[in-house]
């Protein structure tokens, strides 16, 4: 039995050593002239949506957890935040070329339509990101006008 | 002192699983299980250096038949055929308009191949992209040109009739229903005979 207990004891060691290498935190406050709601139009109530179900990963501002100060879990999401700022990041939206823009757009409506985002595993510990019938028909109707009016700019 | 180091590192292991299950199942399939479906699929074709986007477009062609074949697997190799051909993209012989064209749609010609090429295991989720990467190939084609039949199809059942694709044959082959609906859809617009 003892090996077993110099094993876990040198996991213990380990755990606690990491918990003092913390990555860079994903926090911002200033509004880009990039940001998405400076290119096309977001209603309030999209808005409100966006923000507390997609920016954590997809703005340059995550509102942290308390069990992101518990590593390895802080790498893990710092490495989310990574990948989902990479593929999309409302706070640059504008910045994108236009068919970039517009692909986005259509791929948020498609993201959500399959279920697809918010992330499972992100849903289950953020209660208030899972998106109801409705917020999900809110934010694709949204998405999908809006790459209406900007295929008509450059179709 | 025992339980407590339990307890500890049962924590540690819950909390390393819980997040991380998005990522990790995505980069898995080009590899293998290319062979399963090739009696119904044209062969690819062979690229030429007479027009410069035409190694690109040979990329594409080969992914809408593999997408019609509803092969999955393939079409993720066809967009790594894709990369391959917009990194070695030859740009000096472009008009400055042309190369602004290029730039515009480089990228997001780039981001759809490769979400094409890493969902070789979700076929409807390469087929959005490959809308997306149509649209942004037609646009392409139309400015750089090519010297290669070439015809633009789209089909009603798909996307609200806004699923358009090209097509190096008159023949329907329809990459957004596979065998489903194969014939479904019209040329749409002849863009070289």
């Amino acid at each position: 039995m003892s090996w077993i207990k110099k094993i876990l004891l040198v996991l213990l060691i380990v755990f606690i050593a990491i918990q003092f290498i913390q990555p860079a935190q994903n926090k911002s406050v200033q509004v880009l002239p990039t940001d998405i709601s400076k290119t096309i139009t977001v209603p309030e109530n999209v808005k409100m949506i966006l923000q507390t179900a997609c920016y954590d990963c997809h703005s340059n501002n995550t509102d942290y957890p308390w069990y992101n100060y518990v590593q390895p879990v802080a790498w893990i999401l710092a490495n989310h935040i990574k990948h989902g700022k990479r593929d999309l990041n409302f706070n640059e939206f504008g910045s994108y070329p236009v068919r970039k823009q517009q692909s986005k757009l259509k791929a948020i409506a498609d993201q959500i339509k399959d279920g697809e985002m918010p992330l499972y595993s992100y849903t289950i510990i953020h209660y208030n990101a899972r998106l109801s019938k409705e917020q999900k028909a809110i934010i694709i109707d949204w998405a999908q006008n809006a790459q209406d009016s900007l295929d008509k700019i450059n179709p | 002192m025992k339980k407590i180091i339990m307890v500890l590192s049962a924590g540690i292991l819950a909390l390393s699983f819980t997040a991380c299950n998005s990522t990790s199942s995505k980069q898995t399939n080009n590899t293998d299980s290319a062979q399963a479906d090739t009696t119904n699929m044209t062969a690819p074709v062979e690229a030429t250096d007479a027009t410069p986007a035409d190694a690109i477009l040979t990329g594409y062609i080969n992914m809408k038949n593999s997408l019609a074949a509803d092969n999955g697997s393939e079409a993720a190799k066809n967009g790594q055929e894709i990369l391959d051909a917009v990194s070695k993209f030859n740009a000096s012989s472009l008009s400055p308009e042309q190369k602004k064209t290029f730039l515009g749609l480089v990228g997001d010609i780039k981001e759809n191949s490769e979400h094409i090429n890493e969902n070789g295991d979700k076929i409807e989720h390469q087929r959005e992209h490959f809308e997306m990467l149509s649209k942004d190939m037609t646009d392409l084609v139309k400015s750089v040109g090519t010297d290669k039949s070439l015809y633009l199809d789209s089909c009603p059942m798909y996307d609200g009739g806004k699923g358009t694709w090209l097509s190096e044959v008159k023949e329907i082959k329809n990459p957004y229903m596979g065998k489903k609906s194969p014939t479904c859809g019209a040329i749409k617009e002849t863009i070289k005979q």
